[in-house]
């Protein structure tokens, strides 16, 4: 701070400039008008202004708006770089991409952003992918929509859909066979706590396994070409406690277990259900797919039902 | 009531008690309370078949009577109990856990009262006595102390209770004739009666008799009167004795939550429920929530001891019990080794949630049943959630939801953000909520149970307005249940029923083997391929009603612990 409460003389144009470039390199999140100004209080508005305006220009500076007023900031040599031979509007399509970050963004959005017309808008675009400077990603929540980021970036989980997906086609084979796999280590680890003949506490605890466990046993499988997380696996892990043959329990775990998130480990166990399927489905018209037509006396009725006669004779 | 419900109430009364008695009983379903002037006025039956009818239904306890609407001075009216009713779809199962617990002879003394509504004890013990000799090889019999004993055990269980005094229910009536539901304060009037489970003293000795099917019809009307001289001898004219269905819905329970324990946890685990119940039996309240509380000593002295499983085991048998998610035991204290509940309701409301999941498993497949569990444990989620939470495509799922919705099964509650409900505005949040969806199932399954029956009657009898039916519907294509099967089935039935009580009688009386062959070729291949048949279908859909009347009994329980509680 000391350095900054330093006044400098110098009125010269390109020394305000490089004050005002230090300045930034100082607040690498931005600063403001108010900063500038009380930095540099002998220099007039008017000066203030140009030399922004030049840095702006020449494409040093930012200007971003947040909550509070105009913010500047340096903008970072290499993105500085990569624009360069090209166009202020392609440098503001490029910036609102950049902006984006990994999230991406559709081309309609760059629209509203850049004032700019959608002919236009495309063309830069176009421009803009084949300098491999930006690319477009197919979004999972709507396959036609495309949105844009930096060439660099590795997409959001939102955009891809994580571990999930390919070419955003939700992969429900993949996930069934994890499911599968998954309880059949876990109901295996139960059958052996069955088997062992200790007491009803041993057999019970040693039923249960970790995520990081279950994890384990999936990477070591190979059956996965993408790399899942603990938590890909907990969330396969959650659909069987949905199916009803999984239950989890949470223990607190001390900080640095394998296995533990936030000093609580999860364990899981796979289990019998309560009852076999109820009596009303194992007859036939517990499962019957007309049964809500079926009325005496109507098209279709008990006594000319063809399913029954089936299975009466069968 | 439902229609559902009034329909099957109707099937079941005219297949236990035949067409009048069902025209009385369900005009009585459908109207509520009436006096019997009004009811002979609207049914257009006579004054005196009306009576009758209403005499079948107080027999059997479906119907009770009290002053009416006008005071004590006014006409009587008569209401009938649509529960009682369907009680009747449960009959083989009483029956059949009688057997189970006591044997031939519980069975037969169960079937008895059951058949006749209500019997004094001596009455019973004879006619079972003699069914029972009846079936013994020749020149054995069965003795009279033997049954008594065996009801005595039934009444000693409280399956069996003394019918209310007639005066003593008059009385009671009068005051609360126009608030309670007869439903509620029928089974609370007999135990109200300090006499309802003690066994009178009959001087009964003797053994059963064997009736001889040769003899006529005035040999049985002269044993009928010999019985009727009996019976002033016996010492309990005026006790009659009927069935206790609560306390067999009690026993049914404890039978769901004993399986469902073994099938979660194990056997063992199942036993030492079946003790804690067993202990808590007499003493727990028909509606409580959890069952007297037990300390672990008092479980581990109650355990069968053929059993084995030692004081520390049972410990942890116990923790486990109380650690599991579904909450059938619970610990309340620490007094006596740890003291235990049976939480009753819990294990009610948890069997029904598992039966819905099975339904929807079973008719929509597990990924379905994935997403109703989900949303039962998650409450309310929207579309999205709900893909994301099950791993289904979005596709997929968006079908499934939408099926489930149709089905009643899952409901839809929209929250808008703004007061016009513009849909771009508004939350979709999809929920189930477990008491309706059980309530619609129970009616599903009654639907499902008045199928069976009917088409058991068609099997039966014939249903000959159904077959006009067909008939001047040409075009449709040929009648299933073919209509000359239909006419003749019920005199096939009757003439093999003939035929086998001649051979019967052939038998005891000794004939020769080509006297019997000749009987027995009196139904011809093709007949006897018929009645085979015949009796595949009727023994199929009997499972069925049975399989049905499981699902009927736990939602019915569940249903009803629900309301008791709120």
């Amino acid at each position: 701070m000391t350095e900054v409460k330093v006044k400098k003389e110098s009125t010269d144009p390109v020394d305000i400039e490089n004050r005002i470039k230090e300045l930034c390199q100082q607040f690498p999140q931005g600063i403001t008008d108010q900063v500038i100004q009380n930095d540099m209080p002998h220099v007039e508005a008017q000066q203030r202004a140009t030399a922004i305006n030049r840095l702006l220009s020449v494409g040093q500076l930012d200007l971003l708006r947040n909550s509070n007023g105009l913010l500047y900031r340096l903008k970072d040599l290499q993105s500085a770089s990569k624009v360069k031979g090209s166009d202020n509007q392609e440098k503001l399509v490029y910036q609102i991409i950049e902006d984006a970050g990994n999230k991406g963004i559709w081309s309609r959005d760059i629209r509203y952003k850049s004032n700019l017309p959608l002919t236009e808008i495309n063309k830069i675009l176009k421009n803009l992918e084949s300098k491999k400077l930006i690319k477009a990603v197919k979004s999972v929540a709507a396959s036609k929509k495309k949105v844009y980021m930096l060439y660099n970036l590795q997409p959001d989980r939102s955009v891809t859909g994580g571990a999930w997906y390919s070419d955003q086609d939700f992969e429900s084979e993949f996930v069934e066979v994890l499911n599968q796999q998954c309880f059949k280590f876990l109901q295996s680890k139960a059958e052996a706590a069955r088997d062992s003949k200790q007491s009803p506490m041993v057999q019970r605890n040693s039923s249960f396994a970790t995520s990081h466990e279950v994890w384990k046993y999936i990477c070591e499988l190979g059956i996965s070409k993408v790399d899942l997380s603990m938590e890909d696996i907990e969330t396969i892990l959650n659909t069987l406690i949905f199916d009803g043959k999984v239950e989890m329990t949470i223990i607190a775990a001390k900080e640095g277990t394998v296995g533990s998130v936030d000093g609580q480990m999860k364990l899981y166990r796979g289990v019998n259900p309560i009852i076999q399927p109820t009596g009303l489905v194992k007859t036939p018209c517990g499962l019957c797919p007309v049964f809500d037509d079926c009325h005496e006396g109507g098209e279709i009725s008990p006594s000319n039902c063809v399913y029954m006669v089936e299975w009466l004779d069968f | 009531m439902t229609t559902q419900e009034v329909r099957l109430c109707g099937l079941l009364l005219q297949e236990h008690f035949g067409d009048v008695v069902e025209k009385v009983g369900t005009h009585l379903i459908r109207c509520g309370v009436l006096t019997l002037r009004a009811l002979a006025h609207e049914t257009k039956l006579a004054l005196d078949l009306v009576k009758k009818s209403l005499c079948v239904l107080m027999q059997h306890g479906m119907c009770t009577f009290g002053a009416g609407r006008r005071g004590p001075a006014g006409p009587v009216e008569y209401r009938i109990s649509c529960e009682r009713i369907l009680h009747m779809l449960r009959y083989p199962r009483y029956i059949y856990t009688a057997k189970s617990l006591y044997g031939d002879t519980g069975e037969l003394i169960v079937e008895e009262i059951l058949q006749r509504g209500q019997m004094t004890m001596s009455c019973t013990v004879k006619t079972v006595a003699d069914r029972l000799t009846h079936n013994m090889p020749e020149g054995q019999s069965m003795d009279y102390s033997e049954v008594v004993s065996s009801f005595s055990q039934l009444v000693e269980t409280h399956f069996l209770q003394r019918c209310p005094p007639v005066a003593s229910t008059g009385s009671s009536n009068t005051g609360a004739v126009d608030t309670p539901p007869p439903a509620v304060a029928q089974p609370s009037e007999p135990e109200s009666h300090p006499d309802c489970y003690r066994v009178p003293y009959i001087n009964l000795t003797g053994q059963g008799k064997r009736r001889r099917s040769s003899e006529d019809g005035e040999a049985d009307q002269r044993a009928a009167k010999k019985a009727k001289i009996d019976n002033s001898e016996c010492g309990d004219e005026g006790i009659f004795w009927q069935v206790n269905f609560e306390r067999f819905h009690l026993h049914f329970r404890d039978q769901a939550i004993i399986s469902a324990v073994s099938c979660k946890l194990d056997q063992t685990s199942g036993e030492i429920v079946r003790t804690m119940l067993r202990m808590s039996e007499v003493t727990t309240q028909a509606n409580a929530a959890f069952t007297q509380a037990l300390s672990a000593n008092e479980i581990f002295r109650a355990l069968p001891s053929n059993y084995n499983i030692a004081r520390p085991i049972l410990d942890q048998y116990l923790t486990l019990l109380v650690d599991d998610p579904m909450e059938f035991v619970g610990k309340t204290g620490d007094s006596g080794g740890g003291m235990y509940v049976v939480n009753l309701h819990r294990a009610l409301a948890n069997l029904a949630r598992a039966t819905l999941e099975s339904v929807v498993q079973e008719r929509f497949g597990s990924r379905s049943a994935r997403i109703f569990r989900l949303l039962l444990r998650k409450r309310h989620l929207e579309q999205k959630q709900v893909e994301d939470f099950a791993m289904i495509p979005a596709k997929e799922a968006k079908d499934m939801l939408y099926t489930l919705l149709s089905e009643n099964l899952v409901q839809l509650q929209e929250i808008p953000k703004t007061p016009d409900h513009a849909p771009s505005r508004t939350f979709y949040l999809y929920t189930v909520n477990q008491l309706p969806t059980a309530r619609l199932l129970l009616q599903h399954c009654y639907k499902c149970f008045d199928i069976y029956l009917f088409v058991d009657t068609i099997q039966t009898i014939g249903n000959l307005i159904e077959r006009r039916l067909y008939e001047t519907k040409e075009n449709k294509q040929v009648p299933p249940f073919s209509t000359i099967q239909n006419i003749s089935s019920k005199r096939l039935l009757e003439k093999s029923q003939r035929i086998e009580a001649i051979l019967a009688s052939l038998q005891a009386t000794g004939a020769e083997t080509a006297q019997l062959t000749e009987v027995e070729e009196m139904i011809t291949a093709p007949e006897r391929q018929q009645l085979e048949s015949l009796r595949h279908h009727i023994n199929k859909l009997d499972s069925s009603e049975n399989q049905v009347d499981e699902t009927i009994f736990l939602l019915e329980s569940y249903i009803n612990s629900t309301e008791a509680s709120r």
